[in-house]
C-alpha cells in the first residue's frame, strides 16, 4: 500500500470528470441567462438611438432655376424640375452602365409656350406644377425597375394621375398666387387663391377611380371674395379641410360640403405675442397641423372633443431655436416626424409623438435651397441650381424615448394626455401608441389579484396541512396539490375563458355570496363538531375528520348558486351585471380580473402551497415542544413560534408565487379579454406583457419599432421576474441566516 | 464570569424516607401508570411518589422509558399519535389525566427543558418572557422584573444583562440551556422536569447546569432524566433505576448507588450493561 500520488486509481479520473462536467453544466446555465440578456438588449437597443445623418453623394447640374427637386425610392435617381417645366432625372451612383450625375430623361410637362411660376410638392410623391397663366398640372416622378441578368435598372418616367392637359382650376383663368392640392381615390381637390383675390375650391371627381383612369368631372366652388393674400394653404389629404394662415390668422374651411365652404374654425396661435407664423404645414394623417413662428419654435395643433364641441388646441411646443424664425416645415410621408429648415440652413429633425428632437445640424448653406424627404424616409435631398446632394438619414425608430414609453403621450384625437398601448391599426397614418404602462400595470393587476385570491387559501392551506393535519393524511393530501401544479395553463386559460367566464357573468351574485357562505359553513360545521359527543367522534378515524368538512362545502356552494338568481331578483332587479352597468356606472367585461385572479390563482396556489409547507414542516419539532411545554395552545405556538420560524420560507414562497403570476401567459391570454386598459375595477379585464407579447409577436414587422419594443416589453418582463425572485432569495438568505443556528 | 468548582456536589444534608411520605412532601403521586405505544407497550404499571422540592433522577439504560414517564409528567405525550395512557398521576391530588384538566395550565405549573437547548428565534428577552406573554401580560415592568429575576436564578443574569434584546441563537450551548431553564422558571412552576439537560453540552458547561440544578430545588421540585450515573449520583436526593418499562428500584441516591437492592440496579451501576 502507498499514498504515491503516481498511483492509478479509477477514481481520480471519474472525480475529475465529474467536477468538469457539474462545472460546465453551472457555467453554461449562466451563460445562456447572461446570453438572453445581452440579446435583449442588442434587439432593444435600437429603439433608443437617436438619428444619424451622413451626406452620401454629390453631383453636378447644368440647368438654371430649379423650383424643386426629389429622389426615387430606391435612392439612385434624383430628378429636378425647373421653371421651364422640365423634368430631369440623374443617376446618382455611378452603375457599370452609368455613371454618377449622368442624365438619364429629360422631359418637358407642360405646353410649349408656358413658364412655370411655381412647384408645389405634395406629400405622397406628387408634384403641382403651376403655369405664369394659371395652367396646372400634376405629375408623378415614375420609376419602373428591369432585371437584367440579376442586376435592377431603374428606368424613370412620368406619369401623370389626372392627364397630361393642363387641369382647369378657375373658370375665368385667373393666375394663380397660392394653390394647396390633394386626393384620394375618388376626389382630387384644389384650394387656391387666385391674383383677383378669388379663393376657389376646385373638386374633380372621378368616373371611376383615379388609380385606374384619369377621367373626371370638376366641380367650381368660390370659398371667399376679396382676399389679398394668403401666408399658408393646405388641404387635408382625407379632403375634409382647408387651412388658410392669413396674418397669423387661422382659418380651417369645412370642404366636405358640396354647395357650401364653411368656416370651421379660427384660431390665432400667437394671439399673446409679437411673433408671428412663419410656416405651416400638415403632419402625416391630416390630424395636426404644424406651425412654424418666427420665434424658432414650432406648435402642434389637433382638434380635441370638449365638453360639447371639437376645438383645436395646442399640443406641444417644440423649440427650434433660439433666435433663428422657422422657415419651412417637411413632414414625412407615413411618419410623425418633420424636418424644420432656418434661415441659415439649419435643419432639424423631430417627432411629434414622442416630444424628441433627433438630430440638428447644418445641412443646407441657406433656406433658399431645395429640399426634399425621400419616400422612405431614409435619406433627404438637397438641391440648387448647380448640385444635387443626397443626405443619407439613419431615423429607424424616431417614435420611442423613454418617456413616451412610461410617461402619459397626448395623442392625436385624443382629449387629454394619456397612458395608451396600441400598436397597429388598418391605415397607413396611424399613430402608433406605445405605452409600456397598461400592460405593465395589466401584469401587476392580474398578478396581484391572482395572489389575492391564492395566498390566503395557499398559506391557510400550507398551515393547516403542516401544523395539524394528521401525518397519515397528509401524506396524500400535500403530493395531490403538488400534482396541481403539473395542470398545463392552457387547460386552466380555457376553462377560465370558456366556461369560468360565462359562468360568473351569470352567477354573479353566486360568487359574492360563496365569498361568505364557504367561511361561515367551515366555521359552523367546525363549531357542531366541536360540540358533537365523544363517542359519535370516535367513529370517525382522526385523519378523516376534516372531510366531514366536504359536504357541508358542497352545500355552501350549491346553495349559493341555487340563490343566485332570487337575490338579483330582489337586489339588482333582475340581473346583476346590468345593475353594475347602469346603476353603479361600472363598466363590466365578461373576461375580467375576477376570473383571472381565481384562474391564475388556482395555478399559483401549488408553488405557495408547497413551499411554503415545507418551511412549515420544517420547523424544528423541539421549538413546538418547547413552546407547548411553556404553556402556549397549540395556536399560540402556531402564531408566536411556528409562523415565525417559518417566516423565511414563507415569504419566499409568495414571491415565487407573484414571480409566476407576472410571468403567467396562457391563463392571462385566454382569460383578460386582452384590453390595455389602466384601471383597478375587478369587472375590468387587462392586458399583461406577457400575453401582449404573445398576442403580438406573430404579426409585428421583424426589425420594425414595434418588434423591438416588443422585446423591450419581454425585457421588462424579464426585470419584474428577476426583481421579484431576486428580492425573495435576497430575503430568503437574510432570514434563514437569522435562524441558522437552530 | 462562571465560578467553577472541581468538586462534587453532595446530596442534601436531611435524607427523608421515600417510602414513607406525608402528604405534604409528596409533589407528585404515580399511580400504575401503563403507557402503550400502538401495541408496544413503553411503561409497565409504574408508581412512585415524587417528593416535594428535592432533585428525583431516572437512570436506566436507552429505551428503557425514563424519558417517556418523564413526559407524562406534563402530558407532552399527548403530541404523540397512538399513544395511550392509563393510570394516575396526581398533583395536589388530582389526576392530571382528568378530562377538564386544561392541558396548557398544566404546563405552566409543571415546567420542562429537553435535551437540546431550544431557545425561540427571538430575542433573549423575549425568550424568557414568552411564558408571561402567552397570558397576556403586557406590563413592561413585570415583565423586566421577571426577567432579570429568572435570569438571576438560572444564572445567567451577569453573562447576558447588556445583550438582553440580542438574538438568543448568538449564545453558547450552555448559556442557551440555561436561558431554556430561565424560560421555564419565569412563569413559576412548581416541578421542572429536565430531559437529559446536560447531553448536548461541553463538561464545563454541564457543571455550571448542574450547579444550578442544585440551587434549583431549594424552590422548585426537580424531576431529571439522565443516562449518566455520576450526574444522578451528584444532583440528585432520590434516584430510580428502570429497566423494560419498569421501576426496578426506586430509593436515595446514597442507598441506590452504594447498596442497590436489585441485581439488575447493580449490574447497571457497575456497568454490565447500559
Amino acid at each position: 500500500m502507498t499514498f504515491s500520488a503516481k498511483t492509478f486509481d479509477p477514481r481520480d479520473i471519474k472525480n475529475t470528470l465529474a467536477k468538469w462536467l457539474i462545472s460546465a453544466g453551472g457555467v453554461s446555465v449562466l451563460f445562456t441567462l447572461v446570453l438572453i440578456f445581452a440579446y435583449l438588449v442588442w434587439v432593444v437597443k435600437p429603439v433608443f438611438d437617436s438619428a444619424s445623418v451622413e451626406p452620401s453623394a454629390k453631383l453636378s447640374i447644368q440647368t438654371a432655376n430649379n423650383l424643386a427637386v426629389g429622389v426615387d425610392e430606391l435612392r439612385e435617381i434624383s430628378f429636378t424640375i425647373d421653371n421651364h417645366g422640365v423634368i430631369n432625372f440623374y443617376q446618382i451612383e455611378p452603375t457599370d452602365e452609368r455613371q454618377a450625375g449622368e442624365l438619364l430623361l429629360s422631359k418637358r410637362l407642360i405646353a410649349d409656350d408656358e413658364m412655370l411660376q411655381s412647384v408645389y410638392a405634395t406629400n405622397v410623391n406628387q408634384y403641382v406644377l403651376v403655369s405664369t397663366t394659371g395652367s396646372v398640372y400634376l405629375v408623378q416622378p415614375s420609376f419602373k425597375a428591369e432585371f437584367i441578368a440579376d442586376l435592377r435598372i431603374l428606368h424613370p418616367g412620368v406619369y401623370f394621375p389626372l392627364g397630361e392637359d393642363a387641369l382647369v382650376i378657375d373658370e375665368e383663368q385667373a393666375v394663380i398666387s397660392k394653390l394647396a392640392f390633394a386626393m384620394t381615390e375618388e376626389k382630387a381637390m384644389f384650394v387656391a387663391l387666385t391674383d383677383d383675390k378669388r379663393l376657389l375650391k376646385t373638386s374633380l371627381i372621378a368616373e371611376d377611380d383615379f388609380n385606374y383612369d384619369s377621367e373626371f368631372s370638376a366641380e367650381y366652388q368660390l370659398i371667399k371674395d376679396d382676399i389679398d393674400n394668403i401666408d399658408h394653404l393646405a388641404v387635408t389629404p382625407d379632403l375634409t379641410m382647408a387651412v388658410a394662415v392669413v396674418a397669423d390668422e387661422v382659418s380651417i374651411y369645412d370642404l366636405e360640403d358640396d354647395w357650401d365652404v364653411p368656416v370651421k374654425a379660427e384660431f390665432q396661435p400667437l394671439a399673446n405675442s409679437t411673433d408671428s407664423i412663419t410656416a405651416m404645414t400638415l403632419l402625416s394623417g391630416s390630424s395636426s397641423i404644424l406651425f412654424g413662428t418666427s420665434a424658432g419654435e414650432v406648435l402642434q395643433y389637433f382638434e380635441v372633443a370638449k365638453a360639447n364641441s371639437r376645438e383645436f388646441q395646442q399640443i406641444r411646443k417644440f423649440k427650434v431655436s433660439d433666435n433663428l424664425a422657422v422657415s419651412q416645415i417637411y413632414p414625412e410621408q407615413y411618419r410623425k416626424s418633420f424636418y424644420t429648415v432656418s434661415p441659415n440652413g439649419e435643419v432639424g429633425i423631430f417627432y411629434t409623438t414622442s416630444e424628441a428632437m433627433l438630430w440638428q445640424g447644418k445641412l443646407l448653406t441657406n433656406d433658399q435651397q431645395l429640399f426634399a424627404i425621400a419616400p422612405r424616409a431614409n435619406a433627404v435631398v438637397i438641391g440648387d441650381n448647380k448640385n444635387i446632394e443626397l443626405v443619407t438619414i439613419h431615423n429607424e425608430h424616431p417614435e420611442v424615448t423613454w418617456s413616451a414609453l412610461w410617461q402619459e403621450v397626448w395623442y392625436e384625437g385624443y382629449p387629454e394626455p394619456a397612458y395608451i398601448w396600441q400598436s397597429t391599426s388598418g391605415s397607413d397614418d396611424f399613430e402608433s401608441k406605445f405605452s409600456l404602462m397598461p400592460i405593465s400595470f395589466g401584469t401587476m393587476k392580474a398578478a396581484l389579484y391572482a395572489m389575492l385570491f391564492a395566498v390566503p387559501i395557499a398559506l391557510a392551506a400550507a398551515v393547516y396541512t403542516a401544523y395539524f393535519m394528521p401525518p397519515a393524511l397528509r401524506k396524500t393530501v400535500k403530493p395531490t396539490i403538488e400534482l396541481m401544479e403539473a395542470l398545463p395553463t392552457v387547460i386552466l386559460g380555457f376553462l377560465a375563458g370558456l366556461w369560468l367566464a360565462p359562468l360568473i357573468e351569470e352567477y354573479l351574485p353566486a360568487v359574492f355570496l360563496l365569498l361568505i357562505l364557504l367561511p361561515l359553513a367551515t366555521f359552523v360545521t367546525a363549531y357542531g363538531w366541536h360540540k358533537t359527543p365523544k363517542n359519535i367522534k370516535l367513529l370517525v378515524p382522526e385523519a378523516f375528520a376534516p372531510i366531514i368538512l366536504i359536504p357541508f362545502l358542497l352545500l355552501a356552494g350549491y346553495l349559493s348558486f341555487e340563490l343566485s338568481p332570487l337575490l338579483e331578483d330582489s337586489f339588482f332587479g333582475g340581473d346583476m351585471r346590468q345593475f353594475i352597468t347602469n346603476d353603479l356606472g361600472i363598466n363590466f367585461d365578461q373576461r375580467n380580473a375576477l376570473v383571472v385572479g381565481i384562474a391564475m390563482g388556482f395555478a399559483v396556489i401549488p408553488t405557495i402551497f408547497s413551499m411554503a409547507e415545507d418551511a412549515i414542516f420544517s420547523v424544528p419539532k423541539q421549538l413546538t415542544s418547547g413552546s407547548l411545554a411553556l404553556g402556549a395552545t397549540p395556536w399560540q405556538t402556531l402564531i408566536k413560534v411556528v409562523i415565525l420560524t417559518a417566516s423565511p420560507g414563507i415569504f419566499s414562497a409568495v414571491m415565487m408565487g407573484l414571480g409566476r403570476a407576472v410571468g403567467e401567459t396562457m391563463i392571462v391570454l385566454m382569460a383578460t379579454g386582452n384590453t390595455p386598459v389602466m384601471d383597478w375595477s375587478i369587472f375590468q379585464g387587462m392586458r399583461t406583457l406577457s400575453a401582449n407579447i404573445a398576442v403580438e409577436m406573430p404579426e409585428s414587422e421583424v426589425g420594425s419599432s414595434h418588434y423591438r419594443i416588443l422585446f423591450l416589453a419581454a425585457f421588462v418582463l424579464f426585470v419584474f421576474t428577476f426583481i421579484f425572485n431576486t428580492l425573495a432569495e435576497f430575503i430568503r438568505q437574510r432570514l434563514r441566516e437569522k435562524y441558522s443556528s437552530l | 464570569m462562571i465560578d467553577i468548582k472541581p468538586e462534587i456536589f453532595m446530596p442534601s444534608e436531611e435524607i427523608i424516607d421515600i417510602n414513607n411520605l406525608t402528604n405534604e412532601q409528596v409533589a407528585l403521586e404515580i399511580n400504575n401508570l401503563n403507557l402503550h405505544y400502538g401495541n408496544k407497550q413503553a411503561l409497565n404499571n409504574i408508581s412512585m411518589k415524587i417528593p416535594k422540592g428535592q432533585v428525583t433522577a431516572f437512570i436506566g439504560p436507552s429505551g428503557c422509558g425514563k424519558s417517556t414517564l418523564l413526559r407524562c409528567i406534563n402530558r407532552m405525550n399527548d403530541l404523540i399519535d397512538n399513544c395511550n395512557i392509563d393510570g394516575e398521576i396526581n398533583l395536589h391530588g388530582e389526576n392530571i389525566y382528568n378530562k377538564h384538566i386544561n392541558v396548557a395550565q398544566l404546563r405552566r405549573k409543571v415546567g420542562m427543558v429537553f435535551q437540546r437547548p431550544n431557545p425561540f428565534p427571538k430575542s433573549i428577552y423575549e425568550n424568557v418572557v414568552y411564558g408571561l406573554r402567552l397570558i397576556g401580560q403586557k406590563n413592561r415592568r413585570i415583565l423586566d422584573e421577571a426577567c432579570e429575576r429568572a435570569l438571576k436564578a438560572a444564572a445567567l443574569w451577569d453573562e447576558v444583562k447588556d445583550r438582553i434584546h440580542d438574538s438568543a441563537l448568538g449564545l453558547s450551548g450552555g448559556q442557551q440551556q440555561r436561558l431554556v431553564i430561565a424560560r421555564a422558571i419565569a412563569i413559576e412552576p412548581e416541578v421542572l422536569l429536565l430531559d437529559e439537560p446536560t447531553s448536548a453540552l461541553d463538561p464545563i458547561s454541564t457543571l455550571v447546569i448542574e450547579e444550578l440544578i442544585n440551587d434549583l430545588k431549594e424552590k422548585y421540585t426537580v424531576v431529571i432524566v439522565t443516562h449518566n450515573m455520576q450526574q444522578a449520583a451528584r444532583v440528585s436526593d432520590q434516584t430510580a433505576f428502570m429497566y423494560m418499562g419498569d421501576l426496578i428500584e426506586y430509593s436515595d441516591t446514597n442507598t441506590l448507588f452504594t447498596t442497590p437492592a436489585k441485581k439488575k440496579t447493580e449490574d447497571y451501576i457497575t456497568g454490565r450493561y447500559g
